[in-house]
C-alpha cells in the first residue's frame, strides 16, 4: 500500500516539477558578461639613451621626459622634453650647444594586440621646438696657403663667443615600438627623421647642431635621432574595446 | 601588412638620409690670394712682365710660395697675413745672387693694409678671412723701378680678378 503511494507520489512530484521547469525555457545563446575592457591612461617615462651617452661622452650631456596619453584605441598623443649639451671638435673650430627641445605629437598604433596585450609597433608625427645657445669655444682660419703660418692653420681666437637666443623648429616623422615588459612597465624604441622648417639668426656662427634635432647638415634640412626609452603606464580608466566587424563570408 | 612595409621604406629612407652626407672635406671655400697686375706704365692697358722676378715676404726669408721664383711674369698671387691688418712685400727685379750670397737685384717694397672679415663658409671648411678696404703704398726710395701701385678692387673675397695694379 504504502508503495502504491510513493510512487503515486513521487510521480505527481515529477510531472509537477516537470511542469514547473517547462515553464523555463533554456537559453541556448546566453549573454558573454565578461567584457574586454581596455586600459586608458597616461605613459610617462625617461630615454635610456641620454643619460648612459652622458656618462661614456665627456663631451655630451643629455635628458629627455617622454609621455604619452591615449586617447583613442589605437590613437596617442606623445610628447617629449629634453635638454642637451653637447661639445663638438670640427677640424678648425670647437663649440658648444646647449638647450632643451619640446615635441609634441600623435602616435597611431598599428600592431593589433592579442587579448591582454598592450604593445604597440607605431608611426606618428611630432611638431617640434627648440631653444638654444651656442657657443663657439675656438676656431682657426682655413687656409690652403701656408707662407705666413708655414706650422699649422693660423688661429682665429680661443676667446669664447656666445650667440645666446636661438631657436628652431622642425616636423618629426617618428616610427617605433613600445612593449610591455612588466605590467604596466613599458620599454620602447624610435627612430625618428626630421625636417627643419626655421633656424634662426645664422649670419656669424651658424647652426651646426641643435638639440633635439641632431646633426644640421649643409644645404640639407633633414636630421635624424632615436631614442630608447622605459616608462610606467598610469591607468586611468577603462573602456571597452570595439567589437570587430568580421568579414562576412558567403 | 601595408603598414609594414611603409614602415620598412621609412626605416631604408631615415638610413640613406643620414648616411647621404657631404663628406667633411673643405671644397667650397678658402681664404683668398690677392691678384697683382704689372703693368706698363708708358701704356697703361698693356701688361708688362717683370723680369726675374722674385717675391719675399718682409719679416721671412723664404720666397713666396705661390710664384715661380726668378722668371718673367705679369701677374702674381700672393697670400695676405690672416692675423696682422698689414703684410708688406719685398718686390724684386732682376733677382740674382752674386758669389758672396747676396742680392744684386732691384728690390721695392710693397705694403698692403686692409681689414680682416672673418667668414663662416662651411661646416667643412670653418672660418676663412676675406679682406676690406684694401690700400696699396709704395715703401719710398728715390729710385724705385716702380711707378707707382693702385688698388682697383678693394675687396678681397676671391682670387679671380685683379686687386692691385702695380706700374712700372
Amino acid at each position: 500500500m504504502y508503495r502504491y503511494f510513493i510512487s503515486v507520489g513521487s510521480f505527481l512530484l515529477l510531472t509537477v516539477s516537470l511542469g514547473i521547469a517547462q515553464e523555463d525555457t533554456i537559453d541556448l545563446s546566453p549573454k558573454d558578461s565578461i567584457v574586454y575592457q581596455q586600459s586608458y591612461g597616461l605613459r610617462a617615462g625617461v630615454d635610456l639613451s641620454r643619460p648612459i651617452m652622458s656618462s661614456l661622452d665627456d663631451n655630451y650631456t643629455g635628458f629627455e621626459i617622454v609621455a604619452d596619453y591615449r586617447l583613442m584605441e589605437d590613437l596617442y598623443i606623445a610628447t617629449e622634453l629634453g635638454t642637451e649639451d653637447r661639445t663638438k671638435q670640427e677640424d678648425l673650430y670647437n663649440f658648444t650647444t646647449t638647450g632643451s627641445y619640446l615635441k609634441i605629437g600623435v602616435d597611431k598604433n598599428t600592431y593589433a594586440n592579442w587579448y591582454g596585450e598592450q604593445n604597440s609597433i607605431f608611426y606618428g608625427g611630432r611638431l617640434a621646438f627648440s631653444s638654444f645657445s651656442q657657443t663657439l669655444n675656438s676656431y682657426q682660419y682655413f687656409n690652403s696657403n701656408r707662407y705666413w703660418s708655414p706650422d699649422g692653420f693660423a688661429l682665429g681666437s680661443t676667446e669664447t663667443e656666445e650667440f645666446t637666443g636661438r631657436t628652431a623648429s622642425w616636423l618629426e616623422f617618428v616610427f617605433g615600438t613600445k612593449v610591455e615588459l612588466f605590467s604596466n612597465i613599458f620599454m620602447g624604441a624610435s627612430i625618428r627623421l626630421g625636417f627643419l622648417l626655421s633656424d634662426s639668426d645664422n649670419a656669424r656662427f651658424p647652426n651646426l647642431w641643435i638639440p633635439g634635432f641632431n646633426k644640421v647638415t649643409d644645404d640639407s634640412r633633414f636630421g635624424v635621432g632615436y631614442n630608447y626609452s622605459i616608462s610606467y603606464f598610469l591607468p586611468l580608466y577603462k573602456k571597452k574595446k570595439k567589437p570587430e566587424t568580421l568579414p562576412q563570408g558567403e | 601588412m601595408r603598414n609594414r612595409a611603409t614602415c620598412f621604406l621609412f626605416f631604408l629612407l631615415a638610413m640613406g638620409l643620414s648616411s647621404c652626407e657631404k663628406d667633411d672635406i673643405c671644397v667650397e671655400g678658402n681664404t683668398p690670394l690677392l691678384v697683382i697686375d704689372f703693368i706698363n706704365v708708358a701704356a697703361t692697358t698693356q701688361l708688362k712682365n717683370v723680369n726675374d722676378l722674385r717675391v719675399v715676404g718682409l719679416g721671412t726669408t723664404a720666397v713666396v710660395n705661390t710664384t715661380t721664383d726668378r722668371t718673367d711674369v705679369n701677374t702674381i698671387r700672393v697670400p695676405l697675413k690672416t692675423n696682422e691688418d698689414t703684410t708688406s712685400f719685398l718686390l724684386i727685379r732682376n733677382s740674382a745672387t752674386n758669389d758672396a750670397g747676396a742680392e744684386t737685384g732691384d728690390v721695392d717694397t710693397l705694403m698692403l693694409s686692409y681689414e680682416r672679415v672673418e667668414d663662416f663658409t662651411s661646416r667643412a671648411c670653418g672660418f676663412v678671412v676675406n679682406y676690406n678696404n684694401l690700400s696699396a703704398s709704395l715703401v719710398g726710395s728715390a729710385d724705385n723701378w716702380i711707378d707707382r701701385a693702385l688698388v682697383v678692387r678693394a675687396q678681397v673675397i676671391n682670387s679671380d680678378s685683379t686687386h692691385v695694379q702695380i706700374f712700372h
